[in-house]
C-alpha cells in the first residue's frame, strides 16, 4: 500500500510542480503520438472507406489480414522498421534510427490497421439508403462519400481515439527505434521502463499515473470536440 | 418517349426479380405501379432511377440509350429523383436536408434559400426548417423527403409507396402534392402502391407487376381456389364452401390441387342477357358499393367473396344497380386466369 500511496503522492507532486524534464518527456510523447495518429488517419480512413464500399476478389482475405495485423506486437514492428532504417538497411542513409521520425514511422505502421478496420466497421454499419439517397439527389461519388463519412463520423472518431490510445501507451517501438535518448526520444513509456530498470519504482508508477492523467485529459478533449461537431450535411 | 425498356432482366442470386419484355413510359404523365410484395416494384423503380443496372436488356431515356457507366449515370440521375419507401434524412436540420441536392448542384445560396422555403411551404413543413431531423414523425420525414426531391425540379419523380406507413391526413397531403407538381411543373411521376383505388385515382396509366413481369390483369379479384377434377375436360374451383367456378381443364395448371385465380373486373357482366353463347359461370350476389372509375362505374358485389366489376356508364344507367340489391353476374371463362402462385386466402 505504501508503494501505491507514495507513487500517487509523487505523481501529484510531479504534475503540480510542472517539472521541466517531465514536461519534456510528455511533450515528446504527445508530439510523436499525435504525428503518428494524424498520418495513420490520413491513410487509414480513406483506405477503410474504399475497402468497405468496394467489391473485389480477395476482400474477405484482406479483412482477415487487417484483423491479424491488429495483434501485431510492437517489437515485431520495431524489428521490421529497424531492418530498413539501421545503417545497414536500405534506408540507412536517411539517418532515421533513434529519431522521433523513426518512432512515428513505427507507430504509423502499428495503428494503420486499427484505424482501417474500425473505419470499415463504422462505414459498413451505415444504412445503405444514405448512399442511394445521396446519389439520387445528384451527388457525385465524392459528395456521396462525404455524406457517408459524416454519418459514420462517431465510429471513425472512435477509431482515431483508439489508435491514439494504442500509440501513446506503446513502449516497444519507442524503445527500439527511438533509443530512449533523454530530451530527444524519451517518451513517458520509455521513461517508465528506464525508471523501473533503475529500481525507481515510485517514480515509474508516478510516471504511469501521469501518463494516465494526460491520456484522460486528451480523451476528454476529443470527446468535447466530438460533441461539438457541427450538424452540416455537406 | 420518356423511358423505353426492352428485355430488361434483373437477377438476384438464382431469382429473377424483374423480367420486362417491353415497357414504354410517356412524358408528363402520372403512372402507378401496382403489385403485391416481391413483385419487383422497387427493383424497377431503382433501375428507372439509374441507381441499379439491369443484368441484361436495353433502356433508353428521352430517346437516348442509357450507358451504365458512372459518368453517364450521374448526368441522368440529375434529372430523375427516387423517393424511397422509407426515406432516410441526413443528420442535421430539415433545412439542410432540403438544401442538399441544390448544394451539390452548386446553386447559389440565395436561390437555394428561396427553393427550400418554397418546398417546405408546399409540404406544410415551413415551421420545421430549423428542426433536427431526428425528432420528426414518419409522416413528417416523408414530407421532408418529398420537399428535398421536389426542390430539384426533377424531370421525373419516382416514388416507392409514397403513402405507405403514413396516416390518412399525410397520405392526402402527399397525393395532392404529386398531382399538383405534375400539373404545374409537368414533371413525370411514377409511383408504386399496394392500393389499386389510390393508384387509379391519381394516375393516367396503370402498370401491374407480378412476379417481376408486367401483367395485363388488375391486382384485384385474386383468390386462392382448391381444385377437383370430376371430368377430364372440366375442373371445379372451390373459392369458398358455397362458391364454385367451373372451368375447362385447359385453363387450369395441371398436376396441382390449389391455384391462384384472378378475375378481370372488366370482363364480369352485371345482369347478363345475351352472353349465353360464351362459356362461363353465373353467380348471384348482393351489391355492396358503387364508385366512379375512369368514366365507368365500379361495382363491389358479395358473391360469397367480394368481387369488383367495372361497367360502362351506359350499362350502369340501363341496369341501375343500387346498394343492397340482389343481382346476377356472369364470369366468362376468358375473364379468369389461373396460376400456381401462392397467395394468402382472400
Amino acid at each position: 500500500m505504501d508503494l501505491l500511496f507514495d507513487s500517487m503522492q509523487s505523481a501529484f507532486l510531479l504534475l503540480i510542480s510542472l517539472d521541466a524534464e517531465l514536461l519534456e518527456i510528455v511533450g515528446v510523447s504527445l508530439k510523436v503520438s499525435f504525428g503518428a495518429t494524424i498520418i495513420a488517419s490520413i491513410v487509414g480512413i480513406p483506405t477503410g472507406f474504399i475497402i468497405a464500399y468496394s467489391v473485389f476478389p480477395g476482400k474477405r482475405f484482406l479483412l482477415t489480414c487487417l484483423n491479424t495485423l491488429l495483434a501485431l506486437p510492437t517489437v515485431v514492428i520495431g524489428l521490421f522498421v529497424y531492418s530498413f532504417i539501421s545503417r545497414r538497411g536500405i534506408l540507412g542513409s536517411l539517418d532515421l534510427l533513434y529519431t522521433q521520425k523513426a518512432i512515428v514511422i513505427g507507430q504509423v505502421i502499428l495503428i494503420i490497421p486499427v484505424i482501417t478496420t474500425l473505419t470499415i466497421a463504422a462505414v459498413s454499419r451505415i444504412d445503405a439508403r444514405y448512399r442511394m439517397t445521396a446519389l439520387t439527389l445528384g451527388a457525385n461519388r465524392y459528395q456521396m462519400a462525404a455524406v457517408i463519412l459524416k454519418e459514420a463520423r462517431y465510429g471513425i472518431f472512435a477509431a482515431v481515439i483508439a489508435a491514439y490510445g494504442r500509440v501513446i501507451a506503446e513502449v516497444g517501438i519507442s524503445m527500439m527505434l527511438g533509443g530512449n535518448a533523454k530530451g530527444f526520444t524519451r517518451t513517458m513509456t520509455t521513461a517508465m521502463a528506464l525508471e523501473y530498470d533503475k529500481g525507481e519504482f515510485v517514480l515509474a508508477v508516478a510516471l504511469g499515473i501521469s501518463l494516465m492523467a494526460f491520456a484522460f485529459g486528451i480523451n476528454m478533449l476529443f470527446h468535447f470536440f466530438q460533441g461539438r461537431m457541427k450538424n452540416d450535411v455537406v | 418517349m420518356l423511358y423505353k425498356l426492352e428485355n430488361v432482366q434483373r437477377v438476384h442470386g438464382s431469382r429473377t426479380v424483374l423480367n420486362i419484355e417491353r415497357l414504354e413510359i410517356l412524358p408528363n404523365s402520372i403512372y402507378t405501379l401496382i403489385g403485391p410484395n416481391g413483385a419487383g416494384k422497387t427493383s424497377l423503380l431503382q433501375i428507372l432511377a439509374f441507381l441499379d443496372k439491369p443484368g441484361s436488356g436495353r433502356i433508353s431515356f428521352n430517346g437516348q440509350q442509357v450507358k451504365f457507366n458512372e459518368k453517364h449515370l450521374h448526368g441522368l440521375r440529375r434529372k430523375v429523383v427516387l423517393l424511397d419507401q422509407t426515406p432516410i434524412l441526413f443528420t442535421g436540420t430539415v433545412y439542410k436536408n432540403v438544401e442538399f441536392g441544390l448544394k451539390v448542384r452548386r446553386i447559389t445560396r440565395d436561390l437555394r434559400k428561396q427553393r427550400v422555403d418554397e418546398m417546405l411551404e408546399l409540404v406544410g413543413m415551413e415551421k420545421f426548417a430549423g428542426y433536427d431531423t431526428r425528432g420528426l414523425s414518419g409522416g413528417e420525414v416523408k414530407r421532408v423527403a418529398l420537399a428535398r426531391a421536389l426542390a430539384l425540379h426533377p424531370d421525373v419523380l419516382l416514388c416507392d409507396e409514397p403513402t405507405a406507413n403514413v396516416d390518412r391526413e399525410n397520405q392526402e397531403i402527399i397525393l395532392n402534392i404529386l398531382k399538383k407538381i405534375n400539373r404545374e411543373e409537368k414533371s413525370s411521376i411514377i409511383f408504386s402502391t399496394h392500393y389499386l383505388s389510390q393508384g387509379q385515382r391519381l394516375a393516367d396509366h396503370t402498370l401491374l407487376l407480378q412476379n417481376g413481369s408486367l401483367s395485363d390483369l388488375f391486382d384485384e379479384n385474386i383468390f386462392r381456389a382448391a381444385l377437383s377434377r370430376p371430368k377430364v375436360e372440366e375442373v371445379i374451383c372451390r373459392l369458398t364452401d358455397q362458391l364454385f367456378l367451373n372451368l375447362p381443364s385447359d385453363r387450369v395448371p395441371p398436376d396441382t390441387d390449389s391455384i391462384k385465380l384472378q378475375i378481370d373486373p372488366k370482363k364480369i357482366v352485371l345482369d347478363p342477357g345475351g352472353e349465353d353463347l360464351v362459356p362461363g359461370n353465373y353467380i348471384n350476389g348482393q351489391v355492396l358499393d358503387l364508385s366512379m372509375d375512369n368514366g365507368g362505374v365500379r361495382v363491389e358485389i358479395d358473391v360469397g367473396v367480394r368481387l369488383n366489376l367495372v361497367v360502362t356508364m351506359d350499362d350502369y344507367r340501363r341496369k341501375n344497380p343500387g346498394i343492397g340489391d340482389s343481382r346476377q353476374i356472369f364470369i366468362p371463362h376468358d375473364g379468369v386466369v389461373c396460376s400456381r402462385t401462392d397467395l394468402p386466402q382472400s
